[in-house]
C-alpha cells in the first residue's frame, strides 16, 4: 500500500435524515474527509444488498449506509428493514472474506452534522486500515 | 419405511379426482440414482420408493412447473398437487406457505419421517457406482446397501449427509397424511464445515472462497433446484440493469453467489440441495448454514417451521441487534 | 510418423519442455479435476477418469472478449490470440467433440476466434483404459482410443506412455521433445491395441442411433417429451458440461468508459434463451427445451453436418441432478419410432 493511499468510499444516504445531516455538516462548515461519494436514496430500506456488492465490484474500498434513527424513519419502518438486511449482509460478507471494516452502517439525523463528520472519519479510517480492496473487484481482464 | 404403505397411500392420493399428480421418488436409471416421479394414476404409484437415496427435495416442483396462459374457452386446471416430503422438504413447503408462493389448499402433503439420507457423493466415492441400479434401506441405526443381490451394511456415521447430521426436523412439520411413526430426533452435531471457515482470518477466508467461486460455471443449478428460489424474473437473468454480468470470472461469480445466498437469508431451510447438485462441488451449504445459524442465534428466527410466521426479511423487531451500527 | 515411448519418470520433464507455450492440463481443484493452464512447478496428473468441465474452453472459452472499446471514441482493440497452447491429456471423446464443433464454427463464415485459437493449439490426447460408468462413445462413432481431432495420441502402458504424432503439429511437438522419447517396438504397439480393445469391452452402456436422426422430427408431439422432461430443473449443467454444446450469448460489459464485447456460453435449457423482446417465448416450458436439446444433437446437426453432436462422454447423465439420462431418453425415442 502506498503511503498516500486514499480509500474510495461509497455512501448511500437516506433522503430525509442522513443526506440532510451531511448537508448540515456542509452548511455548518464542518470539515470531514473528502473520500466519500454520496448517493442519495429515498430510504435506507431501499438499499439493495446488490448495491453494496456492486460498489465493491466497481472499485469502492468501503461502503457506508446511513439512515434515520430507529423510530424516526420517514416511512415509519424502512430503517428497521435495512438494519435487519444489512446486518445479515455484513455477516455474510465477513464470512466470504470481506473485511468488516469495509462496510458500515450508521444512524445520522438531519440535525447531526457533527455526528456525520465522526461517522465519515471512522469509515475512512477503517477503510484506510483495511487497504485497497482487490477482493472481488472487477479487474481489467487480459482477454 | 414400509414401502407397501407408501405405495398404497400414493395410489389412493394419485387416484383422487382433485389431485393432478403426485410427486414422489422412484428408482433411477443406473447406480445410486433416484429420480423424481410424477405419478398421475394409481397404477403409477407402484414405482414409488423412499430410501436413504431419496435426497431430492420435491417441493421445488411446486413452483418450477410453468404456468402457461390458459387458452381461450378452456378452464384452468385447479387440481391439487400432491407431494411426498421429508422433514427438510416439509419446511420448504411451510416457507412457501409463509411467502404465499403456494396456498395450503393447492397441495396435498404426504409426510415421510426421515431417519437421514446419505451423501450421494460420499457413497459413490466409498462404494463405486455400478451401472446396475442399486437399492438402499434403513436398517436400525445403519444403512443397508443392496446391489447385484449383495447386501452391505454401512454405519450411519460413515455416509450420513452433512445436512442430516445437523438436522433438527427429521419429521415433517406440515402434512395431510403421515406415513408411519415419527422418527426419534437426534442431537444435531457441530457444524464443523462452517466453523472451519470461521476460524480462518479474513484474508484466508477470501482466498478460500475465491478458489471455490472460481470453479463456478454459472449453470444456475443451485438456483433452479432451490425450492425457495422461485422468482418469475430472477435478478440474475436481468439485463437492464445488469446487476451481475454474464461473464464468468471470479468477481461476477462472487457477486452471483453472494446475491443467491443473501436472497435466502432467513428463508433457507437447509435441505442441502444446492450443494448436492453443484457440478463444480462448491460448498454452498456452508454459506447457507452460516446465514441460517446467524438468523437463528441473533434474531431468534427459524424459517419454515410456522406457517403463520412473518417472512424474515419482510419483518423486523424493534430490538433487532444493532451492535454493528456506528 | 513412427510410434514412440515416453517413460513415465520423464513425464514432468516432458511437461517442463513445453513451458514456452501455454500448457493446459487436468489439475485437481481439491475435489475434482479440471483443465486449467499449468503454472510452474505444478504437477500434471493424467491418472483419473475425466474432468467434469470439458476442455472445450481451450478453443471456445466460457467467456471470450471479442474486442475492447472505449465509449465515445473509435478506439477498438482486438485480442491478440497469438499464444501457443498445448492441451495435455484430453480424452478422445473431447477431442472428437472439437471436430464436431469445428464444423459449426467454420460453417458459412469462419469464426475468427475459434479458428485462430485452433491454429495455435496442439491437442495431446490420452486413450482411456478405464471408461466411466456412463461412457457410450462407441455407440456414436468414437472409441476409447479414437484419434479423430488429436495431434498426438498417448496411451498409458503402465511404465511408459505410448506416444504417436498424428498431424504435422503433433510431429513438431514431439520433435521438440525428441530426446526424451524412445522408439517403440511392435510389442508396445500390440499392448496399446490390446488395452484399447479391453477398454472398449468395459463400456457397458450404449445407445441405438439407427433411424433416430430421421425419426426424431416425427416425434414432435410424442408423449415421451413431457415424460422425460417433467423432472428437469432447467439448469445449464447438461449443456455447459457438454463438450459439443456451443451456444453463446453476446454482451457488452462496461466499467466507466472502458467497455468490452464478450461472448459467453449460453444454454438452451434456460428459459430466457429463446425469450423474445416482446415477451413471447417459442419454447415456453422445459418440455420444448429438452426436446430441442435432443433434437439438436441427434437430428438437426446430423441434417446439417452429417454427424451426431454427441460424443458419448456421459457427462450430462453423470451430473444431472435429477437423473435425466440421455441414454434412457434415446431408448424411449427408439421405442416410439
Amino acid at each position: 500500500m502506498s503511503a498516500n493511499y486514499e480509500p474510495n468510499i461509497v455512501a448511500f444516504l437516506c433522503n430525509w435524515c442522513s443526506y440532510a445531516g451531511a448537508d448540515l455538516a456542509g452548511t455548518s462548515r464542518v470539515s470531514y474527509p473528502a473520500n466519500i461519494q454520496i448517493i442519495r436514496v429515498m430510504c435506507s430500506g431501499r438499499v439493495n444488498p446488490l448495491y453494496v456488492m456492486n460498489a465493491l465490484q466497481q472499485g469502492a474500498d468501503g461502503v457506508l449506509v446511513s439512515g434515520c434513527h430507529p423510530g424516526d424513519c420517514h416511512y415509519m419502518e424502512g430503517n428497521y428493514y435495512a438494519r435487519r438486511r444489512l446486518g445479515m449482509l455484513k455477516d455474510l460478507m465477513e464470512f466470504v472474506g470481506v473485511d468488516p471494516k469495509r462496510f458500515h452502517m450508521s444512524w445520522v439525523s438531519a440535525s447531526e452534522g457533527h455526528k456525520w463528520k465522526e461517522v465519515v472519519e471512522k469509515t475512512v479510517e477503517d477503510a484506510r486500515d483495511a487497504g485497497p480492496f482487490e477482493g472481488f473487484r472487477r479487474r481489467q481482464i487480459d482477454w | 419405511m414400509d414401502l407397501e404403505l407408501l405405495r398404497k397411500t400414493g395410489a389412493e392420493v394419485a387416484a383422487r379426482d382433485d389431485v393432478k399428480y403426485l410427486l414422489g421418488w422412484k428408482q433411477g436409471t443406473y447406480g445410486y440414482r433416484v429420480a423424481p416421479a410424477f405419478v398421475e394414476n394409481a397404477a403409477g404409484a407402484a414405482e414409488l420408493i423412499f430410501s436413504p437415496l431419496c435426497t431430492a427435495n420435491l417441493a421445488t416442483y411446486l413452483t418450477l412447473v410453468e404456468q402457461l396462459p390458459v387458452p381461450r374457452g378452456e378452464e384452468p386446471d385447479t387440481r391439487k398437487v400432491a407431494l411426498m416430503v421429508k422433514g427438510c422438504d416439509s419446511r420448504a413447503v411451510t416457507q412457501l406457505l409463509v411467502e404465499k408462493g403456494i396456498e395450503r389448499d393447492e397441495v396435498v402433503v404426504i409426510g415421510c419421517p426421515c431417519p437421514g439420507v446419505v451423501d450421494p457423493a460420499l457413497l459413490a466415492e466409498k462404494y463405486p457406482e455400478t451401472e446396475e441400479p442399486a437399492e438402499m434401506k434403513w436398517d436400525g441405526e445403519d444403512f443397508l446397501l443392496i446391489r447385484n443381490g449383495e447386501e452391505t451394511k454401512i454405519s450411519r456415521d460413515e455416509l450420513l449427509a452433512e445436512k442430516c447430521r445437523l438436522c433438527r426436523y427429521p419429521n415433517p412439520v406440515v402434512s395431510d397424511e403421515m406415513l408411519g411413526e415419527p422418527v426419534e430426533t437426534w442431537a444435531p452435531g457441530e457444524d464443523k464445515g462452517v466453523e472451519e471457515v470461521e476460524a480462518k482470518d479474513v484474508d484466508s477466508r477470501l482466498e478460500y472462497w475465491m478458489d471455490q467461486f472460481d470453479k463456478c460455471v454459472r449453470c444456475y443449478s443451485c438456483r433452479n433446484v432451490c425450492p425457495l428460489c422461485y422468482c418469475q424474473d430472477c435478478i440474475l437473468d436481468r439485463l437492464n440493469p445488469t446487476w451481475v454480468n454474464r461473464s464468468v470470472n471470479f468477481s461476477e461469480n462472487t457477486a452471483f453467489n453472494i446475491a443467491r445466498a443473501f436472497h435466502l437469508a432467513g428463508r433457507c431451510i437447509e435441505c442441502g440441495e444446492c450443494e448436492r447438485v453443484c457440478p463444480a462441488n462448491i460448498p454452498l451449504g456452508k454459506i447457507n448454514r452460516k446465514l441460517a445459524r446467524d438468523v437463528r442465534d441473533k434474531y431468534g428466527f427459524e424459517p419454515g417451521v410456522d406457517p403463520e410466521a412473518e417472512p424474515f426479511q419482510a419483518s423486523y423487531k424493534p430490538d433487532d441487534p444493532e451492535d454493528f451500527i456506528l | 510418423m513412427s510410434a514412440m515411448l515416453l517413460n513415465k519418470e520423464k513425464w514432468p520433464e516432458f511437461v517442463g519442455k513445453l513451458t514456452g507455450k501455454n500448457v493446459w492440463a487436468p489439475q485437481s481443484d481439491g475435489t475434482e479435476m479440471r483443465f486449467a493452464p499449468v503454472g510452474e512447478n505444478e504437477k500434471v496428473v493424467l491418472d483419473y477418469n475425466n474432468t467434469r468441465v470439458p476442455p472445450k474452453g481451450a478453443l471456445f472459452p466460457q467467456t471470450e472478449t471479442m474486442f475492447k472499446f472505449e465509449i465515445g471514441s473509435d478506439k477498438v482493440e482486438e485480442p491478440p490470440l497469438d499464444q501457443e497452447v498445448v492441451v495435455l491429456g484430453l480424452r478422445p471423446c473431447d477431442a472428437r467433440a472439437m471436430t464436431i464443433v469445428d464444423k459449426l464454427f467454420k460453417w458459412d463464415i469462419d469464426d475468427p476466434y475459434f479458428v485462430k485459437r485452433q491454429e495455435k493449439t496442439t491437442l495431446v490426447g490420452l486413450a482411456c483404459n478405464e471408461p466411466g460408468l456412463n461412457c457410450f462413445c462407441t455407440s456414436v462413432g468414437g472409441g476409447p482410443a479414437a484419434t479423430e481431432g488429436l495431434d498426438v495420441i498417448m496411451a498409458d502402458l503402465g511404465e511408459n506412455y505410448f506416444v504417436e504424432a498424428l498431424t504435422d503439429k503433433g510431429k513438431a511437438l514431439l520433435d521438440e521433445t525428441r530426446d526424451l522419447l524412445e522408439d517403440a517396438d511392435d510389442d508396445a504397439q500390440k499392448q496399446k491395441e490390446k488395452l484399447s480393445g479391453e477398454a472398449e469391452d468395459k463400456i457397458k452402456r450404449s445407445v441405438e442411433t439407427e433411424g433416430v436422426p430421421e425419426g426424431l422430427p416425427g416425434l414432435w408431439d410424442d408423449p415421451l417429451w413431457p415424460r422425460v422432461s417433467a423432472s428437469c430443473l432447467g439448469c445449464g449443467t447438461c449443456t455447459y458440461l457438454c463438450p459439443t454444446c456451443h451456444c453463446f450469448d453476446i454482451q457488452d460489459e462496461t466499467e466507466g468508459i472502458d467497455a468490452r464485447r464478450c461472448r459467453m456460453w449460453d444454454s438452451c435449457m434456460f428459459s430466457e434463451y429463446t425469450l423474445h423482446t416482446s415477451g413471447h417465448n417459442p419454447r415456453p416450458t422445459r418440455k420444448e427445451r429438452t426436446r430441442n436439446r435432443i433434437n439438436h444433437k441427434y437430428s438437426y446437426y446430423v441434417d446439417k453436418f452429417d454427424v451426431i453432436a454427441c460424443v458419448g462422454c456421459g457427462r450430462c447423465t453423470n451430473l444431472c441432478p435429477v437423473n435425466i439420462d440421455i441414454i434412457e431418453i434415446l431408448r424411449q425415442v427408439k421405442e416410439a419410432l
